[in-house]
């Protein structure tokens, strides 16, 4: 019996030190403790020993097993760390799932609405195809006002209503300022207003459809120094932390005083440079919220004023990454989207 | 609009003694920008953009006038010296006067209307300083006289016209609107039929003025011109606009008409322009000033509380310096209970009306560089969270999941709008189109994906996009339909591939999404291999291959998989909230049943059968393997399901097991006529 058991531990032993990989290792773990592996008929053979051996042979068997046991673990980490000492060329390519791209303006959107988001700011939306009401007529510029050509406008072939006027695509995102005063009916107002915008005009720095986004505040006691506060916080955290922004004057029918923004350039941080000329790069627009348009938004102009500034999302990624021409950006070549 | 002046004819007028750069700096900073800075010669020629509401400094005086005030206030020395002869008297210089007969029918398309004939004039070239003057403004000079009207129209800003006053049939002139067919030729030789109501002038038998837009070509100076009728006047904006656009011809007299010019400054106008006639053309006045001004605008006066203006600037400004700052810039201001009382000058009144407009002008001549710049401090407005936030979330997603986002125009052309063979009243579609290809607003991103795809195919095999944007579909006469859609696309590829990503869109938005079968054709996808998307009992949209015209349309070789998701439909419908299940204690049982079916028979019919007749043994079937071979027939499959048997409180028995299999594999065997394998 004792001959049977040691011929066991002796195959297994052999059997272990002989592989060279895990799967092998296992296999031999099935042959010897499987449902009809050497260790296990053997240990079942225990029914056929005699009663006054059955103790003895029950303590031999429980030895080799961890005899083997040990064998086997030891084996296991052998073979392990043979696996590890292994040379590798480690600048060979990794295995990696592939991973897509965001649109450049998909990318400014989300940054830009974190940013604003930290302020209080929350985004909405409007439509696109909407009233010559809210693109315009709320915004203090009655019909056939000069102003207006400053918007190449596209129109939607539909019946005017009597009130709200033609269907228009939104040459610019402050159709939402009148729409958010109704919305929300009681300021403090916050609103971030990012849309796809339309302008019947096409060249290098214009395309038919761009984006746009806006901010308003609507509040008491509003103030300029308000506004320059949020555009510095804007251009730090957008641009890079010594960029600076300044007002000068401009006109926009819907605020009033109305500004110009521009941020120090990238390049001389304001010194002036050949990129810039006089340190300074044209932004957007801005102004303090006309007292007629808080008016069309069904609010009190004498208890609450406010501040609006937007501009285009191109803009800013043209000044970011040097792309010459905007259209670049819709033609969707491949090449140009698995860049960013 | 923007105006290119020599900074030496500005210093005709602003006496002072800083650089150009910074008189630039100055302007740019508190007033009119000054976009570009030219050097010619010894002179620098500023290109300035004037906002539309400010044409009182779109002229060589009214900058001056502009950069004195910004100037003093900045402390530096200056002062404003008027151009020569804008007081000059305008009286006869010979005793034979001549006769012009002036009638206005309608006062209110002329507010105020000179004129003035003077002889003797020789017509020659300009002296070469306004020959210089026009050429860097940008103004090719032409003779003496005509010359003299632009230059005005350059220093004062106001439009002026010459005629050739032996032109004038009958020495008279009616100021009348057109009626229905008039037509005129124009100084530029073009023939003009007038919209009815233009502001027009004819002498006793033609049109020789289409006013405050272009002189008629019938009345012009000529070489052989002796006596000439200077004319210098104010239109009605509006009716000025009208004809400009219903001609869709726009001069820069007619550029300023239309936004209101200084109708005090018109005197002023005319008596410089005689100076200047007199200095370059020896001309001699030989009538009596003619001079319409019936009814004289009131100027309004406008208070602005000093709180108010306060609470703006954010900081307090003493009375004094705004009323110093208004004065500077021509108001007539004085302080008055806590507010100040101004009222404009007469080249400001179009244009300042309300206490926001006074503010404006304290604050940018007070200098916006030395305002505070503070974060705002008020309270922070609760509101929900808007699913546009979502998207934002949904497209990083979707970029970890190897696909990549395009943009493409909203716009799409006539041709591409057939493709999705629309209804007629659903089209949205733009009145003043670009061109063809800009021409329909999209009622799906599809045909827009397809054309990425065709474009990148022989760039990249296997191509993944997707974009998410609006759809216009037209309600009626209310606004369009405007719903947010996510379309992607995958080039060479199949059904399941689609219906994966589909899956896993589903699984971020939190959604539970079923397939079934198209229940109408959609003209986008092909007919055997597509299926309507729902949740719970809404088609949120369709997946599956673009229909075989698509392709052959964008010329695409191979099959493309592609699905279109109405989100705002989704993200209106509730998501599913997750609950938490004990994790179970014991181990399952799992097995394999493997069986032969029916072509026809769909999987989710099995698995739903599994499921149900397991129930509540079995957790959990997933379909492993799905084959056909010769060998099981034609239309035979064989489909191999994972079984998890599990109980909260224990390892189900043997016995258990055997018993749910075989009441599983009876009822496959009855219901679905399956032939299990064993």
């Amino acid at each position: 019996m004792s001959g049977q058991i040691r011929n066991v531990l002796e195959t297994a032993q052999k059997a272990i030190e002989s592989v060279s990989s895990q799967e092998q290792l296992e296999k031999i773990y099935i042959d010897f403790f499987g449902k009809k592996g050497k260790f296990t008929s053997l240990a079942k053979s225990i029914k056929q020993t005699p009663q006054k051996e059955k103790a003895a042979f029950g303590k031999e068997l429980n030895r080799i097993k961890e005899q083997i046991t040990v064998s086997f673990t030891k084996q296991k980490e052998l073979l392990l760390s043979k696996d590890a000492e292994k040379t590798i060329d480690i600048t060979a390519p990794g295995k990696k799932t592939a991973i897509g791209h965001l649109h450049l303006v998909s990318q400014a959107i989300e940054e830009i609405v974190d940013i604003f988001k930290k302020i209080g700011f929350s985004l909405q939306s409007y439509p696109e195809v909407d009233w010559d009401w809210y693109s315009f007529e709320s915004l203090n510029m009655p019909k056939d006002h000069p102003a207006r050509d400053e918007w190449e406008t596209f129109f939607v072939k539909s019946k005017p209503d009597n009130l709200l006027g033609s269907q228009v695509l939104t040459p610019h995102t402050s159709n939402g300022q009148v729409r958010e005063m109704q919305r929300v009916k009681k300021p403090p107002v916050r609103m971030l207003n990012i849309s796809r915008c339309y302008r019947r005009q096409v060249d290098v720095s214009h395309t038919p459809m761009f984006h746009q986004f806006e901010g308003m505040l609507i509040d008491q006691n509003v103030s300029i120094p308000n506004l320059k506060g949020t555009l510095d916080y804007f251009a730090e955290c957008f641009f890079g932390k010594q960029r600076k922004t300044r007002l000068r004057p401009h006109h926009f029918r819907f605020t009033e005083p109305s500004f110009e923004v521009d941020v120090t350039c990238g390049v001389c941080l304001g010194k002036g440079c050949r990129f810039c000329k006089s340190g300074w790069v044209e932004l957007g627009g801005a102004g303090m919220v006309h007292p007629n348009v808080i008016t069309a938004g069904k609010l009190d102009p004498k208890k609450y004023s406010g501040f609006a500034f937007g501009w285009g999302i191109e803009r800013t990624i043209a000044m970011r990454t040097e792309i010459g021409d905007i259209r670049l950006l819709f033609q969707n070549d491949i090449r140009f989207l698995e860049q960013f | 609009m923007n105006i290119k002046i020599p900074v030496s004819w500005i210093r005709d007028y602003l006496k002072t003694d800083i650089a150009a750069k910074t008189l630039a700096n100055a302007l740019s900073s508190s007033g009119p920008s000054v976009e570009k800075i030219e050097k010619v010669k010894e002179d620098y020629v500023f290109e300035i953009e004037v906002t539309s509401n400010r044409t009182d400094s779109a002229s060589v005086f009214g900058l001056a006038r502009e950069a004195n005030v910004i100037l003093s206030n900045l402390g530096e020395k200056s002062h404003l010296v008027n151009p020569k002869g804008i007081d000059l008297v305008l009286e006869p210089d010979t005793a034979d006067l001549l006769n012009l007969d002036v009638i206005i029918k309608d006062p209110k398309l002329c507010p105020r209307f000179t004129a003035i004939v003077v002889g003797n004039i020789k017509i020659k070239p300009s002296p070469a300083v306004i020959q210089n003057r026009l050429m860097l403004s940008g103004i090719r000079p032409i003779n003496n006289i005509v010359d003299i009207t632009n230059y005005i129209m350059l220093e004062l800003g106001q439009p002026m016209h010459a005629f050739d006053y032996d032109k004038i049939k009958g020495g008279k002139m009616t100021l009348r609107a057109s009626v229905e067919g008039e037509k005129i030729v124009t100084l530029d030789k073009k023939t003009r039929k007038l919209p009815k109501g233009s502001i027009v002038i004819d002498d006793s038998a033609r049109l020789i003025d289409l006013c405050g837009i272009m002189g008629g070509a019938n009345s012009q100076i000529s070489k052989r011109t002796q006596r000439v009728v200077l004319f210098v006047q104010a239109y009605d904006p509006k009716t000025i606009r009208k004809t400009t656009q219903s001609l869709a011809f726009r001069t820069e007299a007619a550029s300023r008409f239309e936004k209101g010019v200084d109708l005090d400054g018109i005197p002023n106008a005319l008596s410089h322009a005689v100076y200047l006639a007199k200095t370059n053309a020896n001309a001699k006045i030989a009538s009596e000033l003619i001079d319409i001004y019936k009814n004289k605008p009131k100027t309004p006066t406008i208070t602005l509380n000093i709180k108010k203006l306060n609470n703006y600037l954010g900081e307090e400004i003493h009375p004094n310096l705004a009323l110093k700052i208004l004065s500077l810039l021509g108001f007539e201001a004085k302080l008055q209970n806590e507010s100040i009382l101004a009222t404009p000058a007469s080249w400001r009144i179009d244009d300042v009306k309300d206490d926001v407009d006074l503010i404006e002008e304290i604050a940018r001549i007070y200098g916006y560089q030395n305002l505070k710049s503070e974060i705002p401090k008020g309270k922070i407005p609760i509101s929900a969270k808007n699913p546009l936030e979502e998207v934002i979330e949904l497209k990083k997603a979707l970029k970890f999941l190897g696909l990549t986002e395009v943009v493409t125009y909203s716009i799409i052309s006539k041709k591409m709008i057939d493709l999705t063979n629309p209804k007629k009243d659903e089209v949205v579609e733009l009145q003043n189109p670009l061109t063809e290809n800009w021409h329909t607003m999209r009622p799906s991103l599809l045909p827009s994906l397809a054309t990425v795809i065709e474009q990148n195919q022989y760039l990249k095999e296997d191509l993944k996009i997707f974009e998410i944007a609006k759809t216009y579909i037209r309600a009626g006469d209310g606004l369009p339909k405007q719903d947010l859609m996510l379309a992607l696309a995958i080039s060479s590829s199949d059904f399941f591939e689609v219906k994966g990503y589909l899956e896993n869109v589903a699984k971020i938005l939190k959604r539970e999404v079923r397939l079934k079968p198209i229940s109408k054709k959609d003209p986008l996808f092909g007919k055997n291999q597509s299926a309507d998307v729902f949740v719970d009992n809404q088609q949120v949209g369709t997946a599956g291959i673009l229909d075989s015209k698509i392709a052959d349309f964008f010329n695409i070789k191979n099959a493309v998989a592609a699905m279109e998701i109405n989100l705002s439909l989704l993200y209106s419908l509730a998501a599913s909230v997750k609950t938490y299940k004990p994790i179970p204690k014991y181990p399952p049982v799992i097995e394999d049943i493997s069986a032969i079916f029916s072509m026809k028979t769909p999987i989710e019919d099995i698995t739903q059968t599994v499921k149900k007749t397991g129930a509540p043994l079995v957790k959990n079937v997933e379909v492993i393997d799905i084959f056909q071979d010769a060998k099981l027939g034609a239309d035979k499959k064989s489909v191999t399901m994972h079984l998890t048997y599990q109980k909260p409180d224990r390892t189900p028995t043997q016995e258990e097991v055997a018993e749910t299999r075989n009441k599983i594999n009876n009822v496959l065997e009855k219901s679905l006529l399956a032939q299990i394998r064993k």
